[in-house]
């Protein structure tokens, strides 16, 4: 037996020993021809994905465009702000993290989990801003605690302020966080996320052009995504400014004057149609809600009845009133129903179709003659004329002067109005048209219904004898589109001589101790037209319950000056004001003034 | 016991020089990939292998008979350490697998895995037959059995896969008859099934699911593979430099001192390193496999095999297992990996081998 020897024999289980060595050895050249394959064969490919995670690009805002008045005073500007983004994709244990970053950044975790899940469908290396417009104050002690949170992302932008604060703030517009969808429907414009876009006003209508592109810095990372390192950026670009035709002086006088009233104040220039100041109020500061979020203040903005966020004089809706004469003049005289010597008495009121109807002026104007019935506004006069014209011609000689339709402002949201005709309500109410309600239609009652801004541009063509006025804020020239020099452009509405006996009332109704006299401005030929709407429409009537109002007559003035080679003209409209001549009239007169001792020297 | 003018002579200084070479190699490449952390590492891998040389030096100076018959008591400890540390130990990183002295911790199933190479020797060393018998099977199942599960229930799937291997190092040795594989192989079969179902931890099983397809969860257990594959293949022919890893110092790489050293070697050195340490490797292997030859008797040949067995078999697994080959076990890279339980148990395994070669003419 081989045990007897002194040494056994362990020739076998050396002899497997050493086969299981030759295995390993096999084994281990095998795998290394596997390393040899990663980092030969496919080292192009690890070698970009150990770039790629180590590298990431974050986007530098670029500023938006100034937004200047006529002179050159800026009033859409930018300064710093700070957000603060939450890197999902670094978020390792949500039930942790998000009360912290709640708790960090002074928000509900309510509203960032919704925050969240409003952009879950974006990729997750996707940054979404949790917290926005913070102060250099703010952000330290949010900085001191980076370490904690390597899931934040803290940089700066460029964040919009209005330094003239409320002023024109219904022609600026505001800014709002752009939707989801609004990115989606959009590839060719680089929308990003949490980006914030014009929502209304100009900031709406010139979005585009006052978006800059944004820049792009490449930042080395490690693998919670603590930044480590910096590549060059690409710089942004800021958006291309814009200037408008807006006088800051004019449009704070104009707010100035509406004080707490609400109304809307628009002054032109009917040369060129350049939109001088619109004001309307009541207003608001959009400094205090533009921001990713809704704060409170936005949604009882919104939910106001007053409505301070609409824009009245392109939106807001009301009957003419008396101003509207001077359309019946104007249609009576192309006609040939009138002329400049016609007379009508009046004796306080008028039976017409069976009815009683009284002029403003109980005790009667006396014989009027065209001048002096738009001097004093003269009911009786254009009831006479409106059954004479009938409601067709009426609402013709209304839309050559552009009531009806959209003026073509470069504002978004205008509002057409309405002119009432035979046709119209055949279709929209299904009834024939009364006789009767001609009457109403011609003192600028009835179903009619202007916007503030439809005023000032029938003004303006009545001031240029018929010359077409396109108006627009936007005051580089090459860049309005379709604006072609508007007096010049298209058939006048009426025979030039038509205008002059009408601007000789308007004349007569501000210099002549008319209803418009409280506009006078000694050494300024001013025209003008008072009114006074009486009617108030079921909606408005229930609107006005709703906000606690009494029901009283808006008041209107409407004017140019001067009366030869007109500059300006200044539409007024004041809610609830009383009659025209009392109220709007004197606020006129300011802005006539205001124009005389600013732009017009 | 003095160590004599001869013993001293027949030591095999190669071996030690390439293990102390492939450490020293370990504490450069810790220090480049922990320098960043708290806690200097590699001063405390260098304090490791002190002790390291130590142990085994103490291993070396005894005649391993005296090692082999002692065995009995070790393994009697072993298991008792092993079912104490399941129920007194506290949860290190969702194991029981570390035991608390004073001011260092140690994992007990690094040092059973020697203490398994010992108790093998000495059963294996009684059966000179071509062939294990059944009794002597059922007998080492038994004795490989009790450790396994307590190991099992730690529950650390690495160590228990390293006893395997030690275990069927053995058997190999011994000699095993077609029958016996069968029937060893269809128990094997019924136990993993078992095992899989029943035993598993659901971390375990995703980490074997993970290997078939890491992208399925890139952010779990697929991302160590990820990384890891990215930090070697984007090392290139010669790596990224010395400390200039973005995957391994901007900290993608997980475990980058412990298990995944040798994916930063990958890295900042290349193929070119990775290559230098295989070679390094095979030598040692190669240094440490064909001295059986060498060993004097049955018990010697059984312990220097299991020995390394037990060093290639977690190089083997480390290698495949940082490259998504191998499910993520928690096998750390003998000598190179940052650890002092590993480290230790792997140069007292070296020192068995040094010591049953340089006793090679020793009279019994």
């Amino acid at each position: 037996m081989p045990g007897d020897k002194i040494y056994e024999d362990l020739s076998v289980v050396v002899r497997r020993a050493n086969a299981v060595f030759r295995i390993v050895a096999v084994a281990l050249l095998l795998v290394l021809g596997y390393y040899w394959k990663a980092q030969i064969l496919d080292y192009k490919r690890f070698w970009d994905l150990a770039e790629a995670n180590r590298t990431r690009s974050r986007v530098v805002s670029a500023p938006r465009g100034l937004i200047l008045d006529r002179g050159g005073v800026v009033l859409a500007d930018n300064r710093v702000s700070f957000k603060v983004s939450l890197l999902r994709e670094s978020v390792k244990n949500a039930a942790v993290v998000y009360p912290a970053v709640s708790k960090l950044l002074g928000i509900s975790e309510e509203e960032l989990r919704s925050r969240i899940e409003r952009y879950k469908n974006l990729p997750l290396f996707e940054p979404v801003v949790i917290k926005d417009g913070l102060e250099p104050e703010e952000i330290a002690p949010i900085e001191a605690r980076r370490l904690e949170f390597p899931e934040l992302e803290i940089a700066a932008e460029p964040r919009r302020s209005y330094p003239k604060k409320t002023l024109a703030a219904h022609v600026l517009g505001y800014l709002q966080e752009r939707s989801p969808e609004e990115i989606r429907d959009n590839p060719g414009r680089n929308l990003r996320i949490s980006d914030l876009g014009g929502r209304a006003g100009l900031e709406r209508q010139y979005d585009d052009r006052l978006t800059g592109q944004d820049g792009s810095v490449v930042e080395i990372v490690d693998s919670v995504g603590r930044k480590r390192g910096e590549n060059p950026m690409q710089p942004p670009t800021q958006g291309r400014d814009i200037h408008l035709s807006i006088s800051a002086t004019l449009q704070g006088k104009a707010e100035e004057l509406l004080g707490d009233r609400e109304g809307a104040i628009v002054a032109l220039d009917p040369s060129t149609g350049e939109i001088l100041a619109m004001a309307s109020s009541p207003t608001f500061d959009p400094n205090r809600f533009i921001g990713r979020f809704t704060p409170e203040e936005w949604v009882q903005l919104m939910n106001d009845p007053a409505s301070p966020l609409e824009n009245r004089a392109i939106r807001g809706l009301y009957a003419p009133g008396s101003i509207f004469k001077v359309v019946m003049a104007l249609g009576g005289l192309d006609l040939g129903l009138i002329t400049e010597q016609t007379t009508v008495y009046c004796n306080g009121s008028i039976v017409i179709y069976g009815t009683s109807r009284a002029c403003w002026f109980p005790q009667g104007h006396g014989s009027m003659n065209l001048f002096n019935a738009i001097k004093n506004s003269c009911n009786i006069y254009f009831y006479t004329l409106g059954r004479q014209m009938g409601i067709d011609p009426i609402a013709t000689a209304a839309g050559r002067l552009g009531l009806g339709r959209k003026t073509g402002l470069d504002l978004p949201g205008e509002k057409e109005g309405l002119v009432p005709s035979q046709d119209w309500k055949m279709k929209a109410l299904k009834t024939p048209w009364f006789p009767g309600e001609t009457i109403s239609v011609a003192i600028g009652q009835g179903q009619l219904q202007v916007t503030p801004l439809q005023i000032a541009v029938m003004t303006g063509v009545i001031a240029n004898r018929g010359g077409r006025v396109v108006p627009r804020l936007l005051l580089d020239r090459e860049d309005s589109p379709g604006a072609v020099s508007p007096a010049t452009a298209g058939q006048p509405p009426f025979k030039p001589a038509v205008f002059e006996s009408v601007i000789e009332g308007m004349w007569r109704s501000v210099n002549d101790m008319g209803t418009g006299q409280a506009a006078r401005v000694d050494g300024l030929d001013i025209c003008g037209k008072t009114g006074s709407t009486q009617v108030v429409s079921r909606e408005r009537a229930e609107m006005l319950a709703r906000a606690g109002k009494p029901i009283k007559t808006h008041s209107w003035f409407s004017g140019f000056a001067p009366r030869d080679h007109p500059r300006i003209v200044v539409t007024v409209l004041v809610e609830f004001g009383g009659g025209g001549g009392a109220i709007a009239g004197p606020l006129a007169g300011q802005m006539f003034r205001t124009w005389k001792d600013s732009v017009g020297k | 016991m003095m160590i004599d003018r001869r013993l001293f002579e027949e030591i095999d200084w190669i071996l030690i020089g390439l293990v102390l070479l492939l450490s020293l190699l370990g504490v450069f490449f810790i220090y480049s990939s922990s320098h960043f952390l708290p806690g200097n590492y590699y001063l405390r891998q260098l304090v490791w292998i002190g002790i390291g040389i130590a142990a085994a030096f103490l291993v070396m100076i005894v005649d391993y008979k005296f090692w082999v018959s002692f065995s009995i008591y070790f393994y009697a400890l072993m298991i008792a350490v092993l079912a104490a540390s399941l129920v007194f130990a506290r949860l290190v990183a969702g194991t029981k697998s570390w035991v608390k002295f004073g001011f260092f911790q140690i994992q007990p199933s690094e040092l059973a895995k020697v203490i398994l190479i010992l108790v093998f020797a000495r059963i294996f060393a009684e059966y000179k037959g071509r062939y294990l018998n059944t009794q002597s099977t059922a007998l080492a199942l038994m004795v490989a059995g009790v450790p396994l599960v307590l190991i099992m229930l730690q529950p650390d799937l690495g160590t228990a896969l390293t006893f395997v291997a030690i275990f069927g190092a053995a058997f190999i040795l011994g000699g095993l008859r077609k029958k016996t594989i069968i029937i060893l192989l269809a128990l094997s079969l019924v136990i993993g099934a078992g095992g899989w179902t029943f035993g598993l931890k659901n971390y375990q099983k995703k980490r074997l699911t993970t290997l078939l397809n890491p992208r399925e969860d890139p952010r779990g257990s697929g991302y160590q593979i990820n990384q890891s594959k990215i930090a070697i293949g984007s090392g290139g022919l010669t790596g990224k430099g010395f400390m200039k890893g973005s995957q391994s110092q901007l900290r993608f790489l997980p475990a980058r001192h412990t298990d995944f050293i040798f994916s930063v070697i990958g890295e900042e050195f290349g193929f070119l390193g990775v290559f230098i340490v295989f070679l390094l490797y095979f030598l040692t292997l190669a240094r440490m496999f064909l001295s059986v030859a060498k060993a004097r008797d049955r018990a010697g040949v059984y312990l220097i095999f299991m020995a390394s067995v037990l060093i290639t078999f977690q190089f083997l697994i480390n290698v495949l297992m940082i490259i998504g080959l191998f499910p993520v076990t928690g096998i750390p890279m003998p000598f190179l990996s940052y650890g002092g339980s590993s480290l230790l148990a792997n140069f007292i395994a070296c020192g068995l081998i040094l010591n049953v070669k340089m006793r090679r003419f020793a009279n019994v």
